[in-house]
């Protein structure tokens, strides 16, 4: 494939000066004119060229005043620019390099001058978007992690979005059971690949703690995020403090069996932790310095209940230091009082949400940090209490069955411990289980003895689900007649008093011809 | 089935001694209310031990009424459950069958 010639915009007032460069720069480069400084700034903007010469003497704007302007904007402002000037005095140099310029070609200028310049500085910028290319693969491939499957009762959606300096912030997940994992979110200071580099060993360090420790303790008995900072801490200060950098970092795990958060913050951004119960976000911030500091005190954890419903925001400084066209930074406060408003919606949806706002703040989708941010959501609905509640009965297809339905049924609601249901609720479930059966049994099974059915029940934070299993005839809801109130029925009740006893009824059929009806309660 | 029945005046009062009217003993109620039925026209079930009704409960119920009423006679019932009596509002039955908390209340809406 042929590779597209570099574009470089040309900037004078003056056409001759403009024809004398475009005839040296023709062959090797596409080439854009403008003529006075806005037009500069509006052609840099809109196209993008790989580098730019600017004059410095033109009416109204002059160079360095457009310098400026194009180093103060995000899009435009690692575009080298070279100036031309007729000055060539000291004071002038030192000014246009003071705006931005990475060089400078006196007038008159010599073709094979120009074009040695011109060349040298746009293999400089390939080398240095070589260097991101680089950073960012290494970002990707060893700084960040891929959340664990399978963690009963969590959601987790993340967000990178590497800077044109990448800047070694990482994260990862480590699962240690279904109801237990990990999460570790980190910022190297520092820029480029070294700080990339710094973060990989990092995280490199974790995982080799982690197998040292867990070698030590038995499965059941964890080692503690403190414990497994402090081992880390021994490991990598001596190579911190000679790099002369060092690292924000937050280690905490998610206990879904206790409903625990506990926590060691390195001087990371403030963890932000909405709670759904009081719709109040709290910011949970630890009292540890940053990694690369002298160690004085142990690490010290910290510990908060959590609830189904809540949320974890992790994030970098480079969301909360984003800045606006005016300078302003987008701000701890902004980010929560988003996270605050939106807690309620899907994390996916909640994090390209807080990806909008930041661009619709700063007005670009690139960034002078990276912008990483993880979000854990405490599902309302999974099981997940300690000793999950459930409980099964098989039953034959015999009416004489309905006594031990419902006493199933009775004693399973009897033992779910949070949310105690009073015996009129109970007496509805009663029903409903005793007309799912009895529908089961007369028309999926058209009255035929020794057929089963399996009942599973399980109770969630938030709810109970009873579950009928049947190899019967299909059921179709839609095909039952309205009932009749008048008297003149006796039957055709049972479908309206299951829906009212109950707070959801599900029908399903699976490939193999085995019928769920579901029952939800909400608690 | 066993159906406790005691005559006051013309009005024959059943003492229904299960706890469960469900789908797994309906057709065992109907035959023994058919057994009493030549008895009288006028009926009052007493409800009191009735723990749990279904909706086959209630069509059994339904049913004693109609047979009732085609020999010009009346079902009532008393002292239902407060559970039971959820579910009899639930199917609008409390608007077929009369209901009164006591037997000595439902014999004087006989008369």
């Amino acid at each position: 494939m042929k590779k597209v010639k570099p574009l470089v915009l040309i900037v004078d007032d003056n056409p001759i000066n403009i024809d004398l460069l475009v005839n040296t720069l023709k062959n090797d480069y596409r080439l854009g004119i403008a003529k006075n400084g806005a037009k500069a700034i509006e052609y840099a903007n809109k196209y993008l060229p790989e580098l730019i010469l600017l004059d410095i003497m033109m009416p109204e704007m002059n160079g360095y005043e457009v310098c400026t302007r194009l180093k103060a904007a995000i899009k435009t402002k690692d575009i080298p620019v070279i100036f031309i000037t007729a000055m060539s005095e000291e004071g002038h140099k030192t000014r246009g390099f003071e705006a931005g310029a990475l060089d400078y070609i006196t007038k008159p200028f010599h073709a094979a001058e120009v074009k040695a310049r011109v060349k040298t500085h746009l293999s400089l910028k390939e080398a240095r978007d070589q260097e991101i290319y680089i950073a960012s693969r290494i970002q990707q491939a060893l700084l960040l992690g891929q959340p664990p499957h399978n963690i009963q009762g969590i959601q987790i959606a993340h967000l990178t979005a590497a800077s044109q300096k990448i800047d070694g912030d990482f994260y990862d997940f480590f699962k240690h059971s279904d109801l237990c994992f990990d999460v570790v979110v980190g910022d190297v200071m520092g820029k480029g690949i070294p700080a990339a580099i710094l973060g990989a060993a990092l995280k490199s360090h974790l995982l080799r703690v982690l197998n040292e420790l867990s070698f030590l303790t038995n499965k059941n008995n964890l080692p503690e995020p403190a414990q497994i900072i402090s081992s880390l801490h021994k490991q990598v200060i001596d190579q911190i403090e000679d790099l002369e950098t060092f690292a924000t970092l937050c280690y905490a795990r998610f206990d879904m069996a206790r409903y625990v958060y506990s926590f060691v913050d390195c001087g990371h951004m403030r963890t932000i932790h909405f709670n759904n119960d009081t719709n109040n976000c709290s910011l949970l911030r630890g009292v540890n310095m940053p990694l690369g500091f002298p160690e004085k005190e142990p690490f010290r954890q910290k510990t908060v209940r959590f609830k189904p419903g809540d949320l974890f925001v992790f994030y970098s400084d480079g969301i909360t230091e984003s800045k606006n066209r005016d300078g302003n930074l987008y701000g701890e406060k902004r980010l929560v009082d988003f996270v605050q408003i939106n807690a309620k919606i899907e994390p996916e949806n909640l994090i390209n949400g807080i990806w909008n706002d930041i661009v619709a703040f700063s007005e670009s989708e690139t960034f002078d940090d990276d912008v990483t941010c993880v979000l854990v959501k405490i599902d309302k609905m999974a099981s997940y209490s300690a000793l999950p509640t459930k409980s099964k009965l098989e039953i034959i297809s015999d009416l004489k069955e309905l006594e031990r339905v419902r006493a199933f049924a009775r004693e399973f609601c009897a033992g779910v411990e949070d949310y105690p249901l009073d015996a009129k609720r109970i007496g509805m479930i009663e029903l409903a289980v005793t007309e799912v059966t009895v529908n089961i049994i007369k028309h999926a099974y058209k009255s035929r003895s020794g057929e089963m059915i399996q009942i599973n029940a399980e109770a969630s934070a938030d709810e109970i689900e009873i579950r009928f299993y049947d190899r019967g005839e299909r059921f179709e809801p839609k095909s039952v007649p309205q009932p009749v109130f008048d008297g003149s029925h006796e039957g055709g009740f049972g479908l309206h008093i299951i829906a009212h006893a109950v707070d959801e009824v599900l029908y399903s059929r699976d490939d193999q011809g085995k019928n769920c009806t579901c029952l939800k309660i909400k608690l | 089935m066993e159906l406790s029945t005691e005559e006051i005046g013309d009005i024959t009062v059943v003492a229904v001694l299960t706890e469960v009217l469900d789908a797994g003993n309906a057709d065992e109620f109907k035959t023994g209310f058919a057994s009493i039925l030549n008895e009288s026209n006028k009926m009052v079930f007493e409800m009191s031990r009735v723990r749990f009704v279904d909706s086959s409960g209630c069509g059994t119920l339904l049913f004693c009424q109609k047979q009732l009423s085609k020999l010009g006679g009346n079902l009532k019932l008393c002292g239902v459950q407060e559970s039971v009596r959820s579910l009899f509002e639930l199917v609008r039955m409390d608007r077929i069958i009369d209901i009164f908390d006591s037997k000595e209340e439902t014999i004087k809406s006989f008369q």
